[in-house]
């Protein structure tokens, strides 16, 4: 398990990291949320031992992360931390050995997650050469080539089309089975509210909101409503509990407080004309996110 | 394989796998090849180079153009090649025709003035070159003052005798300055260029690629990856081993070079180096000699060495402050101007024998290793000397890991060009 334990980490007089904790499991995917400059790549490079925190401490199974323990761990940074007039071949077995690994094994690992990721054509091509979609498939390669017990994946769906985002999605999903701690940032909500069962949004480097991803929405209470028909906004906008109506297409979005206004907005809404839809929906996590960080992620 | 050496050779390969060294290691060779056999080159190609300079003579006196013809075929003079082909005219016209038909000509005219002493009026169609000039006023000066000579009705072999060298016989009051050390001051007139230039050259090659190699991690990121596997030092540590491997691999590349070129120069030249330089070698082999050269040479190859990592350390450390390939082009301009004024104070020492200043220069680290081996060689400065040298290099090399290692390790992860100095300092304090 991974264990960040109340760890601050200060630049100057600027708190980066302000008292942060949470903890990973194996097999569980872990999203650490928040807009640039908020703490997540200084948590990372905390995690990784490249940057040494001020107080609290890092753990992985129970040791301090130091170069002993490295090699279980996969790093994919959010720039594309590739040598450019290497091949895909050469890049994966100088990252790969500095993993510990033979080449053998190396070199076996890499055929089958290239043909994994249908770039098999590309081992021996230089990595400046390769679109920047391939480019952060290679980069993902040798970020799993060591098959880690601990992942980070800092923004790991940049870039990339729908077809290999679900590449991705398949690859970390399955690693996750296997055991994996996963630890990831994205820029997109939907990915996180997809994968992440436990989830941290940091904001100015400290904890805002932290806990399962199905408990943090049941806390924050407030529901959405879809509603399609012949709504009058005016009566509707009105009613007890309702936060906010917009239209969205073809449909309305109503924010309301809580649960508990649902029973009465339906009876209202139901005696209007042509009514064909009243769903209730959770709240969206980007939601959640701008309420809690006070500005949208993206 | 341990994470170090694997880190060293991947490093080493980089630098060595590419198509770049290839290449200019064959453009290289060819050039060592060329530069060895120039003058074989040029004279393929033939040119008036080879003609003699032909000078017409119309002689008043009867006697001036026999001696001149006997001085200037025997006299030589240290830098100055010429060859004269001299012919006789009855009469100043015929000369001035045939200056008139060829320009390259020079006329001579040979008279006596007032005061029966030779006069020579030299008649040119344009200016005349420099080494003429010098040959010409050497032996008309030899030729007058044997006229002279003769016409104080000196017997001819008194006259041979006089126009003869003198025999000279060296005497040292100071036995320490042996005669060898002149010799030991044309050695280093020969092996400077062979040794300083190239060492200067892979100096500045050793700082431009540990330099380019840093900041391409740095730049793309990889640098994070690296650090997270591998500690600092390893890295650290790890550049400046391949680099030194990379500098001496590369030097002993050129002495092979060099060998071939000589070869070549044996096979292709009908005056062989070898035959050239032989008498040179028997007296730079003689036992005075090489014993100067048994610790001149150990003393050398320690300083270039320890210059070479001091180098390394220095374009490490510097280039783990700077984001990109351009800013540190200009920060590691100044240790390489430490070595380019070590380069010149070099070629200056002979000229300023005993000189306070360059000795005391010749102890600066970095310096020291072009400028200390040389005045060792032309004896300016004592083996004791040449140790402080190196004392002051060891202390040097201490100062840039114990201090160097600190900067580096807070550098290679900083990609923030704002208030660079001051997270260095900081990270001296720590």
């Amino acid at each position: 398990m991974l264990k960040v334990d109340n760890v601050s980490k200060n630049y100057g007089k600027i708190k980066a990291v302000d008292n942060l904790s949470f903890s990973v499991a194996p097999g569980e995917i872990f999203g650490l949320l928040g807009v640039n400059g908020s703490g997540k790549t200084t948590t990372f490079r905390m995690i990784m031992g490249l940057l040494t925190p001020d107080s609290g401490k890092i753990t992985l199974d129970g040791d301090k992360i130091d170069y002993s323990i490295t090699d279980k761990i996969g790093f994919l940074t959010e720039e594309r931390s590739l040598l450019l007039k290497m091949t895909v071949l050469e890049q994966t077995l100088f990252y790969g050995a500095l993993k510990g690994m033979d080449k053998d094994l190396i070199i076996e690992r890499l055929d089958y997650l290239l043909d994994k990721f249908q770039i098999k054509d590309y081992k021996n091509r230089k990595i400046k050469e390769l679109s920047k979609g391939n480019q952060q498939k290679i980069q993902f390669i040798n970020a799993i080539i060591n098959e880690p017990s601990l992942l980070i994946l800092d923004e790991p769906f940049s870039g990339l089309d729908p077809i290999n985002v679900k590449m991705f999605e398949d690859e970390i999903k399955e690693m996750s089975k296997k055991g994996s701690m996963i630890i990831f940032s994205s820029h997109r909500m939907e990915h996180v509210e997809q994968f992440c069962e436990k989830l941290v949004i940091i904001k100015k480097g400290h904890s805002v909101l932290d806990g399962s991803l199905v408990q943090i929405k049941k806390d924050y209470g407030k529901k959405n409503l879809l509603i399609k028909g012949d709504v009058d906004l005016d009566k509707l906008s009105k009613l007890d509990g309702v936060v906010s109506v917009e239209k969205e297409n073809s449909h309305y979005i109503v924010k309301i407080l809580s649960d508990d206004y649902v029973n009465s907005i339906f009876k209202e809404v139901s005696k209007m004309k042509n009514i064909t839809m009243f769903k209730v929906e959770e709240p969206s996590l980007n939601e959640i996110f701008i309420a809690k960080v006070g500005e949208s992620y993206e | 394989m341990n994470k170090f050496w694997y880190l060293t050779k991947i490093s080493f390969k980089r630098k060595v796998w590419t198509k770049w060294f290839l290449a200019v290691n064959v453009l290289l060779f060819l050039s060592i090849i060329t530069i060895s056999n120039i003058d074989t080159i040029i004279k393929y190609f033939g040119g008036d180079f080879e003609d003699k300079q032909v000078v017409l003579v119309y002689d008043k006196t009867d006697v001036a153009n026999d001696i001149f013809k006997t001085i200037s075929s025997s006299s030589i003079i240290p830098g100055v090649d010429v060859e004269y082909e001299i012919v006789i005219k009855e009469n100043e016209e015929d000369l001035r025709s045939s200056l008139e038909e060829d320009e390259s000509i020079i006329g001579l005219i040979f008279d006596y003035d007032d005061s029966s002493v030779l006069s020579v009026k030299i008649i040119t169609h344009s200016k005349l070159s420099t080494l003429d000039n010098i040959a010409l006023t050497s032996y008309l000066t030899e030729t007058k003052n044997a006229i002279a000579m003769m016409q104080t009705n000196i017997d001819p072999e008194d006259l041979a005798l006089l126009l003869a060298a003198p025999k000279i016989e060296r005497e040292l009051l100071d036995e320490s300055k042996k005669t060898t050390d002149e010799m030991m001051e044309s050695i280093m007139m020969t092996v400077f260029p062979a040794v300083i230039l190239p060492f200067f050259m892979l100096s500045i090659l050793l700082i431009q690629m540990i330099g380019a190699e840093v900041n391409d991690e740095k730049s793309t990121r990889s640098m994070e990856i690296i650090i997270s596997n591998v500690s600092p030092e390893y890295h650290f540590f790890s550049k400046v081993l391949a680099g030194n491997l990379f500098v001496l691999s590369q030097g002993l590349l050129l002495l092979i070079y060099g060998g071939i070129a000589m070869l070549v120069r044996n096979i292709v030249s009908k005056d062989n180096l070898l035959e050239v330089i032989s008498p040179f070698l028997k007296e730079a082999f003689s036992p005075e000699i090489m014993n100067q050269l048994i610790y001149v040479i150990p003393f050398t190859l320690i300083l270039m060495i320890l210059t070479f990592i001091a180098y390394a350390l220095s374009a490490g450390i510097l280039a783990s402050m700077t984001t990109n390939i351009e800013d540190f082009q200009q920060v590691q301009t100044p240790v390489v101007l430490i070595s380019v004024v070590g380069y010149y104070l070099a070629i200056l020492a002979p000229l300023f024998q005993g000189s306070v200043l360059i000795k005391a220069v010749s102890y600066i680290p970095f310096i020291s290793a072009i400028l200390s081996p040389s005045l060792l060689l032309m004896g300016y400065v004592s083996i004791v000397d040449v140790l402080i040298s190196i004392l002051l290099m060891i202390g040097l090399l201490y100062i840039l890991i114990k201090y160097g290692l600190k900067v580096y390790k807070v550098g290679i992860l900083n990609y923030s060009n704002t208030g660079i100095w001051k997270k260095m300092f900081k990270a001296l304090k720590d």
